[in-house]
């Protein structure tokens, strides 16, 4: 198990400095001088030559690329990102300002959708083609199908708008009126992910000829549910890797929709402003959240089955379901 | 066997098949200029909807829905059916223009990795890797903030982060057809490399992919709605309809009827695709067992 942990944390080091090269690469490759931008972004119109050249030499974009590329990894190794073009302070300060929301945001709607799709998710696998089967299922494939931010636009508009219980704009300094749409709307895109995942997983696991003959053999309900609970949670724990850039796609929405103080307006905003060290920062960290994810997700499956671990079974791609 | 009540590709099709003809007649159907015209220039018959997507008109402002604008304007003036009809024009282009290119790319690596294996085939794996580690919209939007916008280079760029699940699924069938009989065989007969990739590996390796194409289109269309909806993509005055909901945002007060014709139009196009992949892979699997 320990050989097998410490390759897939060197795989997944390679797999960011990958991540590392390409985002930086792709940013520069992009036509349009940076600097010129942001201060157009900044200012409204065409900045003078002189002030580009100023703002260049401050950033220091002014020096050749790959010394740029050098300098810029190394720093980022250590969560440097330089300083925003906006207001000059540390990517770092601002970021960390802004994910103590972004993770209460994400962390309540995963803690929301567990809750309501793993009891939803067996009630379903229990009766296949039973109507409450097919009614979930409807429900889930819609709320799959719509935008994180058309839902939440929904959600405004009869909460906000209609019944005015909550406010027009989120922030957790306004408590749970403050918080309970937004992670509604986050909650509600990954529940139906979530809860169609469970489903198949248990689905499977009940009409597997295993437990046909422990059903022969007199095993109760209960015990059946339990065994395939069990036997789904390697497929279970495959699910993060592809969760977690849900989350991230929909935290950004969310965020932007209901003008949330989190990393995902911190991007947004970063996007807008054209701001170059903040938007390569955040690309940054949604990759390393991801492969985090993915190893995490990796390293439970193959504890809970050592087939993986061996190479003996190819790992299931979380997706496929 | 018999084929199960789900699947039925045609049906799950009409959605799709729907949108995709009301998005090609939209200059037709939505236009002020009348469809027949009298001899003094005067309408003798007009289009259905007969308003232009982007004409802003004030003293039309906010109207709800009724006769004259059936779905009301919004703080413009502007028919929001009209834009509705126009809107399905960027959804469908930027889906159907971005799964091209995501199979494209995908089932080119894909084929050539699982052909060719070795460096070649950890460089692919190695890049899906990679590509699949950040998010699509985090990185479409990121890089979109840096270029020109454009609907063709949105499209483009979307393609570009979807093709991952294709390439996986070509380079499976493919490292299975290396060794198969007929590829022998052509490598036998002195076949080139690119020849054997293009014309015996790929016309084989390439039907579970195609199989996944509807799959690829909801996420593209969820991921074009997405960047619209941050402002970024097709630039404005085009009538998309993730930019509709970003504007439908600041009327939830004064015009509520502006959010729910875009909201439920996305949500029957990206529902209907999936409900094409469902059918198609139930499909494929009732064929093959």
């Amino acid at each position: 198990m320990l050989a097998y942990a410490l390759r897939r944390l060197l795989s997944a080091l390679a797999t960011l400095a990958g991540v590392l090269t390409l985002v930086f690469l792709l940013f520069a490759a992009a036509p349009g001088d940076p600097a010129t931008l942001a201060a157009r972004a900044a200012g409204g119109r065409p900045p003078s030559p002189e002030a580009v050249e100023a703002f260049r030499r401050l950033h220091g974009l002014d020096r050749p690329l790959p010394v740029r590329f050098l300098s810029w990894s190394i720093r980022a190794v250590r969560l440097d990102f330089g300083r925003s073009f906006q207001d000059g302070r540390p990517v770092r300060e601002r970021l960390a300002d802004a994910l103590p929301a972004t993770l209460l945001l994400n962390a309540s709607a995963l803690l929301l959708s567990l809750v309501a799709a793993v009891p939803a998710g067996v009630a379903a696998a229990r009766r296949p083609g039973s109507r409450f089967d097919r009614t979930s299922a409807f429900v889930f494939d819609l709320l799959f199908a719509a935008p994180s931010f058309a839902l939440g636009l929904l959600l405004l508009l009869i909460f906000s708008a209609k019944l005015r219980w909550t406010p027009l704009f989120s922030d957790p300094a306004l408590g749970l009126r403050g918080l309970v749409l937004p992670v509604a709307t986050l909650g509600l895109g990954a529940l139906a992910l979530l809860s169609r995942f469970v489903r198949t997983c248990v689905a499977a696991a009940l009409g597997d000829p295993a437990a046909l003959a422990a059903r022969a053999r007199g095993e109760s309900d209960a015990a059946a549910l339990r065994r395939a609970l069990r036997r789904s949670a390697g497929a279970f724990s495959a699910l993060a890797s592809v969760l977690v850039p849900a989350l991230l796609t929909g935290s950004v929405l969310v965020e932007r929709l209901f003008s949330f103080p989190g990393a995902g307006r911190l991007l947004a905003d970063g996007v807008f402003a054209r701001d170059l060290p903040v938007v390569l920062g955040l690309t940054l960290c949604s990759g390393l959240a991801v492969v985090a994810a993915s190893v995490g997700a990796d390293l439970v499956s193959a504890w809970l089955d050592p087939r993986l671990r061996d190479g003996v079974l190819e790992p299931a791609a979380g997706g496929a379901a | 066997m018999r084929v199960r009540k789900e699947a039925r590709p045609v049906r799950a099709a009409t959605g799709l098949g729907l949108i995709a003809v009301l998005a090609l007649l939209a200059p037709v159907l939505a236009r002020s200029r009348p469809w027949i015209e009298d001899a003094r220039g005067e309408s003798a018959l007009s289009a259905p909807v007969p308003w232009d997507p982007d004409a802003i008109d004030l003293e039309r402002r906010l109207k709800p829905p009724g006769a004259g604008h059936w779905l009301g304007t919004d703080d413009l003036g502007r028919d929001v059916l009209s834009r509705l009809l126009h809107g399905a024009r960027v959804s469908v282009g930027a889906g159907l223009l971005a799964s091209a290119v995501a199979l494209l790319v995908g089932s080119l690596l894909g084929a050539l990795s699982g052909l060719a294996g070795g460096r070649a085939d950890r460089a692919v794996l190695f890049a899906i890797e990679v590509v699949q580690s950040v998010p699509a919209l985090v990185l479409v939007a990121a890089l979109a903030a840096f270029l020109p916008p454009s609907f063709f280079l949105a499209a483009l760029l979307i393609g570009l982060t979807a093709w991952t699940d294709s390439a996986r699924l070509v380079r499976a069938e493919s490292k299975r057809l290396r060794s198969a009989g007929f590829v022998e065989a052509a490598r036998a007969a002195g076949a080139a490399r690119g020849r054997l990739l293009l014309r015996h590996v790929l016309p084989h390796a390439l039907p579970p992919a195609l199989a996944t194409a509807p799959y690829v289109l909801g996420a593209a269309v969820l991921t074009e709605a997405g960047l619209s909806f941050l402002g970024l993509g097709t630039p404005p005055p085009a009538a998309s309809w993730g930019r509709s909901l970003a504007d439908a945002r600041d009327l939830l007060i004064d015009a509520p009827w502006c959010i729910l014709p875009p909201a439920l139009a996305l949500v029957l196009l990206v529902l209907s695709a999936r409900r094409l992949g469902d059918a198609v892979a139930e499909r494929s699997r009732i064929g093959s067992a």
